[in-house]
């Protein structure tokens, strides 16, 4: 019992509370990012590997917009515009052909693309990180830190965007059909639903969200070529562990793994937290291979 | 085999179709019309192609050979849903519920079409509301906790929602209840008078004959026998030769 409360009185309260604030602040962006990638594979079965390059080819967008006009709010919505765009581009010159043909294809097909587009990015805009000033740069006081308000910013903005998409997929015209063709694709076709067109729009989406996403995130970290190896990688281990094209999963998963990496880094350093996802991975793909956060499957 | 030749005005009319699935030669030439407004019957045994002329109709399955005309206009090759636009409905053997969507969205999958407003919406549904008042009770429930029975009657107001000039019915009978069955010929026999032609694939031979005004029967990816409804009965040769009760 005295050991129990031991460990207890051994926790540092005022840093798991900060911790906590990190870890939802992640959490958010990183279901931003995930939920493009899961409704994308959802509908297509493609596994977009070039997710993470739209992601930071937003930021990049929003880099050079930001320059122009001097609005990062403008910055946020170019950069998803036309990301979406280019998205959609993407989706009918290269996956749109690959319909119905061995995943491996979609798969080297995207790989392909997050190539193009990084390297791309390298030669426009060299190797020298760029910098996103944020909108606003004021900071609260958070027990003994000073606490920026933009990333309460970023968390609220990304739960309004995946709120937005959520009631566009619950009550819009297009969301019912893109649920519909999510779940029987040959179905959907013979009640009319432009089904090649569903396709093109959801990938458009899940772009626009990427780089919605990048101009958010790039003030925190700078903006560079590789920046979307990071994020992508766990924003395939967030889909996994949510349930392979299951959004509310992902969302679940996004903010459970932010929320567990944080508490790690009270005790290592975080880049040792980081493990702490690929446990999560393994263990999920070894007891619950459907994912944590899906209704068991009868 | 008195076979009536398809008439020009015919709504639907197939001819000489082959389809293949990978490498197995599923249609070796089947040709059938129905007209504007006609019930049709496809019998056959399990497994001779009736699922895929459905198929093949409805743009889910492309002929390798062979012509589908619909209202006149050659249609073969075209896409599903441009087909369910111009006014085919279908109706799949396994009915194809949308499961994780409520019975009103899965309405919804066909209503929600340009051009159609919002008192023309009104009306189709008061009308399948009308026929299947089960799906009005039921209307925000997932599709997929419906039983089977109501699952079909959702397939079968689903398609109605496209206002189409013909549905394409496969097995609409199969695994349920004799009071469902009955229900079924009833909507059948409504969907006749409100003037709208079916293709109706069964292997309830009665509820065929008694419903269509024409029957095919096929055997081996073929069309072997034609006739009116009315020229033949359940104990006739061609029954037992093709179908084996």
């Amino acid at each position: 019992m005295s050991a129990i409360l031991e460990i207890f009185a051994a926790i540092p309260y005022d840093q798991v509370l900060i911790q906590t604030v990190n870890g939802i602040v992640t959490g958010m962006i990183l279901a931003l990012v995930a939920s493009g990638l899961t409704l994308i594979f959802g509908i297509m079965d493609v596994v977009n590997f070039a997710h993470g390059e739209l992601f930071m080819l937003g930021a990049y967008i929003g880099v050079v917009v930001l320059a122009t006009t001097g609005s990062f709010w403008l910055a946020l919505l170019i950069a998803t515009l036309i990301v979406a765009l280019l998205g959609a581009a993407l989706q009918i010159v290269t996956l749109r052909p690959l319909l119905g043909r061995d995943p491996l294809t979609t798969i080297l097909a995207t790989f392909g693309v997050s190539l193009v587009l990084q390297n791309y990015a390298l030669w426009q805009f060299g190797p020298v990180a760029r910098k996103i000033q944020e909108p606003i740069t004021g900071s609260f006081q958070l027990l003994y830190l000073e606490y920026p308000w933009y990333r309460l910013l970023i968390a609220a903005l990304s739960a309004a965007i995946i709120g937005a998409l959520w009631l566009f997929l619950k009550f819009g015209t297009w969301g019912i059909w893109i649920r519909a063709a999510t779940q029987d694709r040959v179905m959907a076709q013979a009640m009319g639903i432009p089904v090649p067109w569903v396709h093109t729009g959801v990938f458009a989406i899940g772009a626009g969200m990427a780089a919605a996403s990048g101009v958010l995130f790039g003030p925190l970290v700078g903006v560079t070529h590789a920046m979307g190896l990071d994020w992508v990688l766990k924003a395939f281990i967030v889909v996994v562990v949510g349930g392979m094209g299951n959004l509310g999963g992902s969302i679940a998963a996004a903010v459970f793994i932010s929320l567990l990496e944080a508490y790690a880094s009270i005790w290592v350093s975080p880049a040792q937290a980081v493990i702490v996802s690929f446990v999560v991975l393994i263990l999920t793909l070894l007891i619950r291979p459907t994912g944590l956060f899906v209704p068991t499957p009868k | 085999m008195s076979a009536p030749q398809p008439s020009a005005e015919a709504l639907v009319s197939v001819s000489n179709i082959h389809t293949h699935y990978g490498k197995s030669h599923i249609l070796h030439g089947v040709t059938l019309h129905v007209g504007a407004g006609e019930v049709v019957g496809l019998l056959g045994r399990n497994g001779v192609g009736k699922s895929t002329t459905l198929k093949t109709i409805m743009g889910l399955a492309q002929p390798s050979q062979g012509e589908v005309k619909f209202a006149g206009r050659a249609v073969t090759g075209l896409p599903a849903h441009k087909l369910a636009r111009l006014g085919m409905g279908y109706v799949p053997e396994d009915r194809r519920i949308f499961r994780f969507l409520t019975v009103m969205e899965n309405l919804r999958t066909g209503l929600d079409r340009r051009g159609v407003t919002a008192q023309r919406k009104q009306e189709l549904l008061d009308k399948v509301f009308a026929y299947f008042p089960v799906l009005a009770e039921r209307r925000h429930q997932p599709g997929g906790t419906l039983s089977g029975g109501e699952q079909q009657m959702l397939a079968i107001a689903r398609a109605m929602m496209l206002e189409p000039r013909i549905i394409l019915l496969d097995e609409p009978t199969e695994g349920l209840m004799p009071r469902m069955v009955s229900q079924i010929a009833q909507i059948i026999g409504a969907l006749h008078r409100d003037g709208v032609a079916i293709l109706l694939v069964e292997q309830n031979v009665p509820l065929t004959l008694q419903a269509s005004e024409r029957i095919y029967i096929m055997e081996k990816g073929m069309v072997r026998h034609h006739c009116a409804a009315s020229d033949i009965n359940v104990n006739d040769e061609a029954i037992r030769q093709y179908l084996g009760v």
